[in-house]
């Protein structure tokens, strides 16, 4: 059978206008006619070559600008390529822009219908649909309250929904999963894992390198327009990572002040110390929440750290990332903003992100608190301390174990 | 395994339909008035008309009112038609953006919206019959070929509108100013015989003349209009309209590429 999606060495190229190109027939007037035309062209898109069968997940990652969502355009027929051959067989199914179509003013049942029929369901099939759609928003009683008394979430459920109703052939994914909370997503991902069982060819574009490792069976990786690798998820996302740290290595300017932490380890660039300094962590501080600052700490006890930082210049959105190890490197805890869903507003000048971990169940032992501070795509780390700041963790005997929680035993004889 | 054609044109139907009643609901749905809003504007309008040319600068039109009300009906179904798709493209870009999505449909529905409101008057204008004691005659059938043609014109002009305003966004200021000079050059106030002589074959080459008179003639006099000039008019708008529907396509794929 012929695979579903086949895109035949497709390229892609896009112009590019001057900034104060006139807007308006009176200013194209006023200038005489003069910059209406196009600047130049680049290619967003080169030579890209993919097939997706029926019941196959093929992913792809790149980061921002690296033309993912202009593959899914041209595939979803959104755009005409410039060079090569798309085919698309079959209905297709998008989860992008999954709000389009929906107003505040209408009821949630209305806007089921707009957004279905808008998706590419007939009437029929939005009436056959409905009590499930409803059913797995999970809104039942809500749906003829208009959408406006909805929260964010709320919209958010029922606009996917829709989305999985319409049994597409070819489904397009464009970053959707990260948000909602952890077990709506793993319901999503349940439901996409369905649609290949069933035989639907699905294109997903992320970021999230751990959820293509997760669940494709190609991963494609496109820098700049083409295609830098192609294959097994496990070895494309290692390569991608790996040129990821090492383009943060080679963001580390090479020569740098040497810093005394608080706890009196040398922070030391390229050492212990990565990242661009575009934005610096300046201070980090461990304690229990209400006291002083410690590196010693009993297990059970709770955890908080700050990490003040300073942005000499506007950063847009950063990605702050806590890491717990032991002194073999080993990974006890990995939490970041972006995995926990906070949005972390633009920064600028000086301030504090603190981490509150209600317990640390860890035995006791030597660990390491890593801190960082990321772009909002992972691209590279504007500063990242590694091994700087040691925590002891005492009293609480664990044996070889991790992790020693509060526990009791008990006998029955 | 695609989708046939007949089942694209199953889907296309719904897809209008669900739009329209969108726009419909939308428009009405916090007034108290409802749906009776859409004729308050062309009441007004006839209401002061009425006044001006009947009362201050009588035209001694007979009938005046019923007249007047056909014309303004037309019009502004023709005007909010222009004004509303015009923006069709810059202000639908989640949709344009939507993989699958038939773009081109967007016109087509601000046309028909527009298109609900008129038939939403058609009853003012069978109570004038009434009140006027008029004998509608079988050419009374003619006019929903006279709507079709005209749905035909407008659709191909929004088309060319929605896809200028792509690049130039004070198309819709412009397009005013041009609706105002469009409306008096229409006989929508005054009767197209009181043009002068010289300017006549000028003056009809604004489509509008005749499509108003025909539906004048038909529902007033009981008579049929020229039913080539009605198929001419036809064959201009359909060419109009395949030219239109191109460049509002191509517009449309420029506006999504334009990030």
């Amino acid at each position: 059978m012929d695979p579903a999606i086949v895109v035949d060495h497709v390229s892609k190229r896009f112009r590019r206008y001057r900034p104060d190109r006139p807007r308006t027939f009176q200013e194209a007037v006023l200038r005489g006619l003069r910059g209406l035309g196009a600047e130049g062209d680049f290619w967003a898109l080169r030579e890209v070559s993919l097939q997706v069968r029926r019941g196959e997940m093929v992913g792809v990652i790149g980061q921002n600008g690296a033309g993912k969502t202009t593959l899914l355009r041209l595939v979803g027929g959104v755009l005409m390529p410039d060079a090569g051959r798309i085919s698309v067989g079959g209905r297709v199914g998008a989860l992008i822009d999954l709000s389009a179509g929906f107003h505040p003013d209408l009821t949630g049942r209305e806007n089921v219908y707009t957004n279905g029929i808008i998706s590419g369901l007939t009437r029929r099939e939005v009436d056959r649909h409905f009590r499930s759609i409803v059913e797995f928003a999970e809104l039942d009683e809500f749906i003829d309250s208009p959408l406006r008394t909805y929260s964010t979430g709320m919209q958010l459920r029922l606009a996917f929904a829709v989305a999985t109703h319409i049994q597409p052939e070819i489904l397009l994914i464009d970053e959707i999963l990260s948000v909602g909370d952890l077990a709506y997503q793993n319901r999503c991902l349940e439901r996409i894992r369905q649609f290949r069982t069933d035989g639907s060819a699905i294109l997903v574009v992320s970021h999230d390198t751990g959820l293509i490792r997760k669940l494709c069976d190609v991963t494609i990786w496109l820098r700049g327009g083409r295609v830098v690798a192609a294959g097994p998820p496990e070895l494309v996302v290692q390569r991608y990572e790996q040129d990821l740290r090492e383009a943060t290595e080679r963001q580390t300017p090479g020569r740098g002040k040497t810093q005394m932490t608080a706890f009196g380890t040398q922070l030391q660039l390229m050492k212990n110390r990565f990242g661009s300094q575009e934005m610096q962590i300046t201070e980090v501080s461990l304690s229990t929440g209400a006291g002083a600052a410690m590196t010693e700490i009993c297990g059970g006890d709770p955890l908080q750290v700050s990490i003040g930082y300073d942005a000499p210049r506007r950063i847009q959105s950063p990605i702050f990332s806590v890491t717990l190890s032991k002194e073999d490197g080993s990974i006890c805890l990995d939490t970041n903003t972006a995995m926990e869903g906070v949005a972390i507003p633009d920064l600028a000048g000086t301030g504090v992100v603190r981490l509150n971990c209600e317990r640390i169940d860890l035995v006791e032992g030597e660990y390491f608190v890593d801190v960082g501070v990321f772009r909002n795509d992972w691209a590279y780390a504007y500063d990242y301390h590694w091994h700087a700041y040691p925590l002891t963790i005492g009293d609480n005997p664990g044996g070889k174990g991790v992790l020693r929680p509060p526990l009791s035993w008990e006998i029955e004889a | 395994m695609k989708p046939g054609p007949w089942q694209k044109a199953n889907y296309l139907r719904d897809l209008l339909s669900e739009l329209v009643r969108r726009d419909i609901r939308l428009r009405y749905r916090r007034s108290v008035l409802g749906v009776a809003w859409s004729l308050l504007n062309p009441l007004a309008q006839l209401l002061v008309f009425n006044f001006v040319f009947g009362r201050v600068l009588p035209l001694n039109i007979p009938n005046y009112p019923l007249f007047l009300f056909i014309g303004l009906i037309l019009w502004n179904w023709f005007q909010s038609s222009l004004v509303s798709g015009t923006g069709a493209i810059v202000d639908n870009r989640d949709l344009i953006k939507r993989p699958g999505f038939p773009t081109g449909i967007l016109p087509v529905v601000m046309v028909t919206t527009n298109f609900v409101h008129l038939l939403l008057a058609l009853p003012v204008v069978l109570i004038f019959v009434m009140l006027n004691r008029i004998q509608l005659s079988p050419a009374i059938v003619i006019l929903p070929v006279v709507f079709f043609v005209q749905f035909f014109l407008t659709l191909s002009l929004v088309y060319a509108a929605a896809a200028t305003h792509v690049t130039f966004r004070d198309t819709q200021h412009l397009l005013g100013i041009f609706l105002l000079l469009g409306f008096y050059l229409s006989p929508i106030i005054y009767e197209s015989s009181s043009m002068p002589v010289q300017v006549q074959p000028i003056y009809r080459l604004n489509p509008l003349v005749f499509l108003i008179e025909s539906s004048r003639e038909a529902i007033m006099k009981g008579e049929w209009p020229s039913i080539s000039g009605l198929f001419l008019l036809f064959a201009v708008s359909a060419c109009l309209l395949g030219f239109g529907y191109l460049v509002f396509k191509r517009a449309s794929q420029r506006f999504v590429e334009e990030l």
